[in-house]
């Protein structure tokens, strides 16, 4: 355990200088930076093409394009079949989806990879389904924003295994919140250690702040409402099951979070959201996610 | 490799998916004509074939619901609430779930049917140990912090009503999990178990206190012989269960008869409230507002929301389940305050 002030300076200096932290795969970088661009300019053959260059990632992205979380009832064949009828951004959605799952250890003694990717997926369907219930301004980004928010933990589980485990450990002993807990036990959270990735990876100022301030959404300096919103969104999830692999013995008000604020500046809508509905509704998503994520991983 | 993005030559190990499964997942990619289509464990688990988008009628008769009794199936559920429904259709001898639908929502009778509808959705829902997630957050949550809040208080007492108590498996149930943290957190205190129905028969049941398999299917072994004993295939509460339980009839629409319930730390009303119009349910929920102590729970069934209803209550997320607290707060300026 790591308690002396100063130890998390040394350790994202440790963490800079690592060169095991995951890189993004091969083809998900191109597609990322591809992702930056304005959609006018987008071309969804090249999408394909992209997408197409690893079998294994584009077999993943066709299990989860013939999944109900992303509106398909009927088989999708193919990848360009998937782009043409789910359309770009979707697609995109998925090839991420997949990336993340594939970025991960496969094996680690403390949170589970799959219960990891299971609540980074739900946080991104939850994500895009608030932004839509709002009238949020970037919709597309809100899935993104959800899945790629804990990059910080997939750092720890690489580069501080021990030292994460303990952190985790202390979380679910005390059923608290696992960035308290890192907190406690590390002196950092994966918002810091995620930070350091996300500007590795050349993120996007939005994202960095997302993978930054999604527990203090309040700190974010331009991107307040998509941080506010994956808050709220990580909340709903790790309340109703989709969590770090343990329960959080604690009581939630969304309403008194400084993300529903921020995001009421937003969205007048806000305020009159049936919230009893949608955790209701997060139910079907979470019993899909369970099953998707079967399907892909442990097939 | 820093500031720029790694085209992937320091990638992290590969194994992250089974082999047997990339290889199937390569074969279909490949062209196998059998293998091709990719299968979800979803559309796996209702066949092949039927992995179909909910029936809008469906949809339409689950908004219905939502709207009229406040009780929420999602996507899930919703062949549960298909079920329940062609039980009806049989009843009334209706083919198609669109002229089951305008049953509920056309005819001058739909009040009626709206009830027998409900009805078959709540059939079979009481049972001991229903809600295992809402249990679970009121011992892990809610009393610890009804505790903190009435630590200055010189007595030690508790008070939960289960509003609407039916046969009576809700509140002994209730009594069981108090029971069971008598030597823990609970140690010292006085918890009793206010039980109201407005069915005499229910009560006459509940204070006879014997059930079936159905409703003690949840029961553990160890509950039933700690709390029951058994009378022929039946099972009978034995008098630790019976004791700080007071079972008393109560209309929830008895305006003086719901000002006498005072100082309740929690209510417990599941699967009541849904028979009610709307102005009815508005008076109860304002009662039991009134009723809590400032940090009381309101506690409703399983996916029940009092949406549109009452502005005073807020809703807080347990782990697993939801509750209502009271507000002292108010919306202004785009904030609480």
């Amino acid at each position: 355990m790591i308690a002396a002030t100063g130890t998390k300076q040394a350790l994202l200096q440790r963490l800079e200088g690592l060169r095991q932290i995951p890189t993004i795969p091969a083809v998900l970088a191109p597609l990322l930076r591809y992702l930056q661009q304005p959609v006018e300019q987008l071309d969804v053959q090249r999408v394909t093409e992209l997408i197409s260059q690893d079998k294994s990632l584009a077999a993943q992205c066709l299990q989860m394009a013939n999944s109900p979380l992303f509106g398909r009832w009927q088989n999708v064949q193919s990848v360009r079949g998937a782009v043409v009828s789910l359309g770009f951004h979707h697609v995109s959605d998925i090839a991420m989806s997949c990336g993340v799952l594939n970025l991960l250890p496969s094996d680690t003694s403390s949170l589970d990879p799959v219960v990891f990717w299971e609540h980074s997926l739900g946080c991104a369907l939850v994500c895009r389904h608030l932004a839509s219930k709002i009238d949020f301004a970037d919709p597309g980004k809100a899935y993104l924003a959800g899945l790629l928010h804990d990059l910080g933990i997939i750092v720890n589980l690489w580069v501080l295994p021990k030292e994460f485990r303990a952190a985790w450990e202390t979380g679910k002993t005390e059923g608290i919140p696992l960035h308290e807990a890192e907190q406690k036990s590390m002196g950092f959270t994966h918002c810091d250690s995620g930070r350091l990735l996300a500007e590795r990876w050349e993120l996007g100022p939005d994202l960095i702040e997302v993978v930054s301030y999604h527990h203090s959404p309040e700190k974010s300096a331009e991107h307040g409402g998509l941080a506010a919103l994956v808050q709220l969104a990580d909340l709903l999830c790790r309340m109703r099951g989709l969590h770090y692999g343990y329960v959080e013995q604690r009581q939630v008000n969304l309403m008194e979070q400084s993300g529903f604020s921020l995001l009421a500046q937003h969205s007048t809508t806000l305020k009159d959201l049936d919230w009893a509905r949608i955790t209701f509704e997060l139910d079907s998503y979470m019993e899909e996610v369970h099953s998707l994520v079967r399907a892909i991983y442990r097939t | 490799m820093r500031g720029g993005i790694s085209r992937g030559d320091e990638q992290i190990p590969a194994g992250v998916l089974p082999s047997r499964a990339c290889s199937r997942i390569t074969d279909c990619l490949a062209g196998d004509p059998k293998g091709f289509r990719v299968t979800t464990a979803a559309s796996a688990r209702r066949g092949p074939g039927t992995e179909s988008p909910p029936e809008p009628e469906l949809v339409r008769i689950r908004d219905v619901i939502y709207h009229a009794a406040g009780i929420f199936h999602p996507d899930n559920k919703l062949s549960l609430l298909q079920d329940r429904c062609g039980r009806r259709m049989k009843a009334l001898r209706v083919a198609t779930l669109r002229e089951y639908s305008e049953c509920l929502t056309g005819r001058a009778n739909r009040q009626a049917e709206l009830i027998a509808l409900l009805n078959e959705i709540t059939i079979g829902e009481t049972s001991f140990f229903r809600n295992q997630p809402q249990l679970d957050a009121l011992r892990r949550v809610v009393i610890p912090n009804i505790i903190q809040a009435k630590s200055h208080l010189p007595i030690r007492r508790l008070r939960i009503w289960s509003a609407g108590c039916s046969t009576g498996e809700e509140p002994y149930t209730l009594r069981m999990l108090l029971r069971e943290e008598e030597s823990g957190q609970l140690k010292n205190w006085c918890a009793e178990i206010l039980a109201t129905d407005i069915n005499q028969r229910s009560l006459v049941h509940a204070q006879h206190g014997v059930y079936g398999t159905h409703s003690t299917r949840n029961l553990t072994p160890a509950y039933r012989s700690k709390y029951f004993h058994s009378q022929g295939d039946n099972l009978q509460v034995n008098a630790i269960t019976r004791a700080h339980v007071t079972f008393s009839r109560l209309n929830l629409s008895d305006n003086s008869g719901m000002t006498f319930m005072k100082s309740m730390d929690v209510i417990f009303c599941c699967n009541v409230l849904i028979y009610f119009d709307l102005v009815s349910k508005r008076r109860v929920i304002q009662h039991f507002f009134n009723n809590l102590l400032p940090h009381g729970y309101l506690f409703l069934g399983h996916a029940e929301s009092l949406y549109g209803v009452n502005d005073d209550f807020r809703l807080v997320h347990l782990p697993g389940a939801t509750a209502y607290v009271k507000g002292e707060r108010t919306f202004t300026g785009g904030k609480w305050q």
